[in-house]
């Protein structure tokens, strides 16, 4: 980005200063040139407008909202998590250069089992995952044919959570230890009878805000990618990369609510001391690796996934051949993502679960590595009759394949479960995993080279992409493979037998070329960054991809002109005429067309901002809980507390749908970039709030981590964490509250394609796929209590509340209130503004009735002694039924927020707030439907 | 495929097609066929993969120029469709036959036929932060130590009292989760006598590299001597004297803000993990298997008078 203003220059030059293998190759880049020098003029007019600034000044980072700079943010950092991960890899390679005696070697056993924990979390969560939607968010909005994601403001959120969440991390250490109990976490001793740090404790929060932030990636992608595509870009026809990235979100939409759940009874457990996964507990350690590993093998694929995406993207570049067998390549994609959900337990074979349970597993597991068998010979066969040129990007990719194909073929042992009992807990995982997975880096190392020309506008030197290349390979190598011939040791493990010591250290020697192979490419990037050649627009021959189309780097709202398949190829509408010289001459004609239908002015309603502000409150509320607590240790405020943990969460979920509804303030009304510009509402590219709620939560969960079994701990350090959570709580509540009033024109339709979501408004959308992944996490719940259910005997265990009344008369006053809130809707499209009122009004009080009702409830149980941590069936109750009040009172908050606006006539004839809202409430009054029966009466 | 047959049948030679005996002879015949035949196929597809990028490399200008790909087209995709499924069809049928193959030994390791003709014995094993309990049918427990007759049937059934953990004899080829408040089941026959090493194979806190134990298999007579001369109450007494002191030192052990494993001397065990020294003293070892720790555990046996 810092080339910015010389690819300005050398836009003209651009094809003599190629390099010369490529400078003859282009056919029909050439005609590019002009639009994407149209589009940098453009683009440096508006820098100024959005108070962006200019991409040296450290304020732009800060406040970006737009989706390249937050790609690159996201590179940048997760790269800085990768040397983290590897420091710690190489802190266990020295430890394992000898067998070691407990306390001989550099690190002692407790600091050894941080360094593989962290190590494992970092790799797997800050690292991987993040690098791949570093590229993610830089090339899919560009691949699709859109300015931004649909929430750009939640964008530039899930960045700083991310960032948050890492460096809440990164001071784990400093908080004793951290958490040294794996990166699979398993109970009990995840919790702190075992691992009592408090570091132990802020590492799963740290966990639970990455999750958090992912959530709010999730849906914000998941919109764009359904609703803003280009004409004649179907999903049948989104180039590959895009689909890998779409099928991602899909499986993290579902995956991570599941992670979400286990990591919120995990804190409940650690911080206000839930029973679910205790010791004594019947079957709290089979029910985390049931939650942790419904997640945890759909993790797999969506961390290799986007790297299947870049090798596809490169094979088809840089063999000049299409991706043979492109549409079954994509349904072999959608099988496995599918299936991905139900190949769990093959993680437990030798757990207690039943021989036809392993048979059924054992089954889906070989069918889910078929469609990867397709997928191989695909790319291979793509190769054939193809003009490869063996640049940086393809070796990356060609190599990472390579590695698949080792990782895959040493899985097909792993899935026959008489030899999985032998290799479980040995290197043979070990080895297995790092050659599927790191092989994944291996290809997204090959995207970094290949989208750094488009980020920076410059060339790499090739010279030392092919050196870090080969370092980099051998390194692997010698740092993996002697690992299956060491398999027999047991893993995390440092007092292996003699035997294997000569592997160990060429396992060593190889982790030190694979670090030392980085140092290579960081200095590559950095320097060429400033004085490498001036890459051009496209500086791949046979790139057929949308971001090749567009100046390097594209400007800030990428491209010239409405982009349209239309005709069949790509073309840029409504633009200045050179933008439409492209590559075909017909469709010129669409463009004013496209843009006819605008002009409404920003309508649906600023109103809805508020779910920020209450998401925020509901937040308030249970923080608060927790401090007086702390103050008191009074039973009745304890229980409020319990909430606590789950609604950190749900805040953070809800403000997903807060900013979201704030973010739709321009959804439907269509303007062309250009006709909105001339009429002076222009869509916005900076906000600082997401920046200070990302740091907000940072000191809200540091302070959190300190809070231990029911109370903070005594002393100065017991001061500190109450009130940095304290603090923190207050910040986040501020924070939210700005980021709701702040005015936000997000990116306007209309979009081209839709598919299915056509009739649907961004902000319904992501309420609907919000909503779809709030399911999965009542679900993990209710599946975790019906579990431990059964382990204790169904019918032994008895409801907690004796008397199923007050639960009854809450069910009826739910019910109630979900037809208030449909009177409200009706009122407001019959343009009644005291029906709205009365309407809103009537839910919240119906709503305060509930958790009034609630609260004697409760308070009846805690003088009968029953506590939350009494035992699980106690757990369960409190739990479960105090995620589902804390939603409920999310909801309140937005009613709060919802009359004044409605006394003041927001809503007649613009109901869609109502409605969003309505389908929140809605749902969580079926949720209760499915608990009151649960908890209740069976 | 037909050069992978002929090889398969090599492999699986005279002797029965579904393998069985015990569980290392079991592991041993698959873990082979599946080394082979992985490595014959990695080996071909690697090979085919690397010479098709040489071959189709740019200088020899294979194919036409036009039909490439061409910026801002719609993806689409290549010919040849039916190569694809032809190889998918041929690497499916060889993962499926493989893994039903193996399939019908997992039937026979989960529920194997009686070996030999005693009765098997059925011992507890009890998963401790850091160290293996071992309970007798009649009540007789032992600490780091399982002493277990030749060519006789080990019903393992496996627990643990604090923390996940995972029990695991390499060479006998029998492992299982140790999970608190569940029991898993499995089992094992060693051939030959002599020590073994017994792991543990899922993380468990701060001793978890130090945690194993030892397997003496002894002849079916010096078991019975050994095993006439236990009695509950006195084993139990002795178990439970040096298991608090053990739950003592392993509660040291588990708690991280002690700084690393550094035991106290009270337990015998401690003053094993205390001194490198002896642990590397008695190189008790097994072909392949050359495990100083298997010595160690040896002498840690927790009966020992505290």
């Amino acid at each position: 980005m810092t080339a910015h203003d010389d690819t300005t220059h050398g836009e003209t030059a651009g094809s003599e200063s190629r390099p010369d293998e490529e400078s003859d190759a282009r056919t029909d880049g050439g005609a590019l040139e002009p639009a994407s020098g149209h589009a940098e003029a453009h683009d440096d007019g508006h820098d100024d407008h959005h108070g962006l600034g200019p991409t040296s000044s450290v304020k732009r980072w800060f406040v970006t909202t737009n989706h390249k700079d937050i790609g690159i943010l996201y590179l940048v950092t997760s790269l800085g998590f990768l040397m983290m991960g590897g420091a710690l890899a190489l802190l266990m390679r020295a430890q394992l250069w000898s067998p070691r005696a407990p306390g001989a070697g550099p690190l002692s056993a407790f600091a050894y089992n941080q360094a593989v924990s962290v190590h494992g979390l970092i790799m797997v969560f800050w690292f991987l995952s993040p690098f791949a939607f570093g590229f993610a968010n830089y090339v899919v909005p560009l691949q699709l044919g859109a300015k931004d994601l649909a929430f750009p403001r939640l964008n530039a959120l899930s960045y700083w959570g991310y960032l948050a969440s890492g460096l809440l991390l990164f001071a784990s250490f400093f908080q004793g230890g951290t958490f040294a109990g794996g990166w699979t976490m398993y109970a009990p001793l995840n919790l702190p009878t075992f691992t009592p740090s408090v570091g132990g404790s802020a590492a799963v929060l740290a966990l639970m805000l990455f999750v958090a932030s992912v959530t709010v990636s999730s849906v914000n992608f998941l919109t764009t990618m359904h609703r803003m595509r280009a004409k004649g870009l179907t999903l049948r026809r989104m180039p590959l990369f895009s689909w890998t990235i779409l099928l991602t979100v899909w499986m993290m939409l579902f995956a991570f609510a599941a992670l979400l759940a286990a990591l919120l009874i995990l804190s409940a457990d650690r911080l206000i001391g839930t029973t679910y996964f205790a010791q004594n507990g019947a079957a709290g350690a089979v029910l985390w690796t049931h939650l942790f590993w419904f997640f945890g093998h759909p993790e797999v694929y969506i961390v290799f996934f986007p790297a299947l995406g870049v090798m596809a993207e490169t094979f088809q570049t840089f063999t000049g051949r299409r991706i043979v067998g492109r549409k079954w390549f994509i349904a072999a994609m959608v099988l496995v993502a599918l299936q991905s959900f139900i190949v769990w337990m093959h993680h437990m074979f030798l757990t207690s679960i039943n021989l036809e349970i392993k048979t059924l597993f054992m089954a889906t597991t070989i069918g889910i590595s078929l469609p990867f068998d397709l997928m191989v010979f695909s790319l291979i066969y793509t190769m054939v009759k193809g003009r490869i040129r063996f640049k940086t990007p393809f070796l990356f990719s060609f190599g990472g394949l390579l590695l698949f194909i080792i990782g895959g073929i040493t899985g097909v042992f792993l899935g026959a479960v008489v030899l999985d009992y032998e290799f479980r807990g040995t290197y043979w995982v070990v080895a297995h995993f790092h050659y599927v997975m790191v092989g994944g880096v291996t290809a997204l190392i090959g995207g970094l080279y290949y989208w750094y020309p488009k980020i920076t506008g410059r060339m790499y030197d090739e010279f030392l992409g092919k050196l870090h290349f080969g370092l980099y390979f051998v390194g692997f190598n010698l740092l993996y493979f002697p690992m299956f011939v060491a398999w027999e040791t047991p893993r995390r493990v440092f007092d292996y037998s003699e035997g294997m010591t000569p592997w160990h250290r060429l396992a060593t020697i190889g982790a030190v070329i694979l670090g030392g192979s980085f140092l290579v490419m960081i200095y590559n990037l950095v320097v060429s960054a400033y004085s490498g050649e001036i890459a051009g627009d496209n500086p791949w021959k046979y790139s057929s991809t949308a971001e090749w189309a567009v100046s390097s780097p594209p400007p800030l709202e990428n491209f010239p002109g409405v982009p349209t398949y239309g005709s069949g190829r790509l073309e840029f509408l409504g633009g200045s005429s050179d933008a439409l010289d492209t590559t075909d001459d017909d469709g010129d004609g669409d463009g004013p067309a496209a843009a006819a239908d605008g002009g409404e002015t920003p309508t649906a309603g600023a109103g809805d901002a508020i779910a920020n502000a209450d998401a925020a409150m509901s937040e308030s509320v249970s923080a608060d809980a927790a401090m007086d607590e702390a103050a008191r240790a009074d039973a009745a405020m304890d229980e409020a507390a319990s909430a606590d943990a789950a609604m950190a969460e749900s805040a953070t979920a809800d403000a997903v749908t807060g900013s979201a509804v704030r973010e739709d303030v321009a959804p439907e009304p269509s303007i062309p970039a250009d006709e909105a510009h001339e009429d002076g509402v222009h869509a916005s590219h900076a906000s600082i709030w997401p920046a200070l709620i990302g740091g907000s939560f940072l000191l809200l969960f540091l302070g959190l981590s300190g809070y231990t079994g029911g109370s903070f701990p005594e002393g100065a350090m017991g001061t500190a964490y109450a009130a940095a959570t304290g603090l923190g709580f207050l910040a986040v509540l501020g924070s939210l509250i700005g980021m709701a009033r702040e005015r936000f024109v997000g990116p306007a339709g209309p979009f081209g394609e839709s598919w299915p979501f056509a009739k649907v408004s961004n902000m319904k959308t992501g309420m609907w796929i919000f909503l779809a992944s709030d399911v999965v996490l009542f679900g993990a719940f209710i599946g975790a209590y019906v579990f431990l259910r059964f382990a204790s005997g169904w019918v032994a265990w008895e409801p907690i509340p004796n008397n199923i009344m007050p639960g009854l008369i809450n069910t009826y006053i739910l019910l109630t209130s979900s037809f208030t809130v449909i009177l409200a809707l009706e009122a407001a499209e019959r343009e009644s503004r005291k029906g709205v009122v009365a309407s809103l009004l009537a839910t919240l009080l119906l709503g305060l009735g509930f958790l009034g009702n609630k609260a004697i409830e409760w308070e009846h149980l805690f003088h009968q002694g029953i506590w939350l941590s009494e035992n699980v069936r106690a757990s369960t109750f409190f739990l479960t039924t105090g995620l589902h009040g804390a939603h409920v009172i999310v909801g309140l908050l937005v009613t709060l927020y919802m009359i004044p606006r409605a006394w003041s006539g927001a809503y007649l004839g613009e109901s869609e707030p109502i409605e969003y809202f309505g389908l929140y409430w809605h749902f969580v009054d079926i949720v209760w439907l499915f608990l009151f029966p649960l908890f209740y009466i069976l | 495929m037909l050069g992978v047959v002929t090889l398969l049948g090599g492999v699986l030679g005279p002797a029965q097609l579904v393998p069985d005996g015990t569980r290392a002879e079991v592991f041993q015949r698959i873990y082979e066929v599946f080394l082979l035949l992985g490595t014959v196929v990695g080996v071909v597809v690697i090979a085919y993969m690397l010479y098709k990028a040489y071959k189709y490399r740019e200088s020899a200008e294979h194919g036409a120029e036009e039909g490439r790909p061409e910026l801002g087209e719609l993806p689409s995709g290549g010919g040849g469709g039916r190569k694809l499924f032809l190889s998918f069809t041929l690497s499916a049928i060889i993962v499926l036959s493989l893994i039903s193959w193996t399939y019908f030994t997992l039937l026979y390791v989960e529920n194997p036929e009686p070996a030999g003709d005693a009765d098997p014995i059925t011992v507890e094993v009890i998963g401790h932060q850091f160290y293996w309990e071992f309970v007798y049918p009649n009540g007789h427990s032992t600490q780091g130590e399982l002493v277990v007759p030749e060519d006789r049937r080990i019903r393992l059934e496996v627990t643990a009292t604090d923390v996940f953990h995972n029990f695991g004899v390499p060479e006998l080829r029998a492992k299982a989760d140790a999970i608190p408040g569940q029991q898993t089941d499995t089992w094992m026959i060693a051939e030959d006598t002599g020590t073994y090493q017994a792991n543990c194979y899922e993380l468990c806190g701060a001793g978890h590299s130090h945690m194993t134990g030892t397997v003496r298999v002894v002849t079916a007579e010096e078991f019975e001597t050994w095993y006439a001369n236990t009695t509950n109450e006195s084993a139990n007494a002795t178990a439970n004297e040096s298991s608090n002191e053990s739950v003592t030192a392993a509660a040291t052990l588990a708690r991280p803000d002690a700084g690393s494993v550094t035991p106290t001397a009270t337990a015998p065990r401690d003053a094993r993990l205390a001194d490198p020294d002896a642990q590397f003293a008695d190189p008790v070892r097994r072909a392949g298997f050359g495990t100083p720790r298997a010595a160690v555990a040896s002498t840690a046996s927790g009966g020992e008078p505290a």
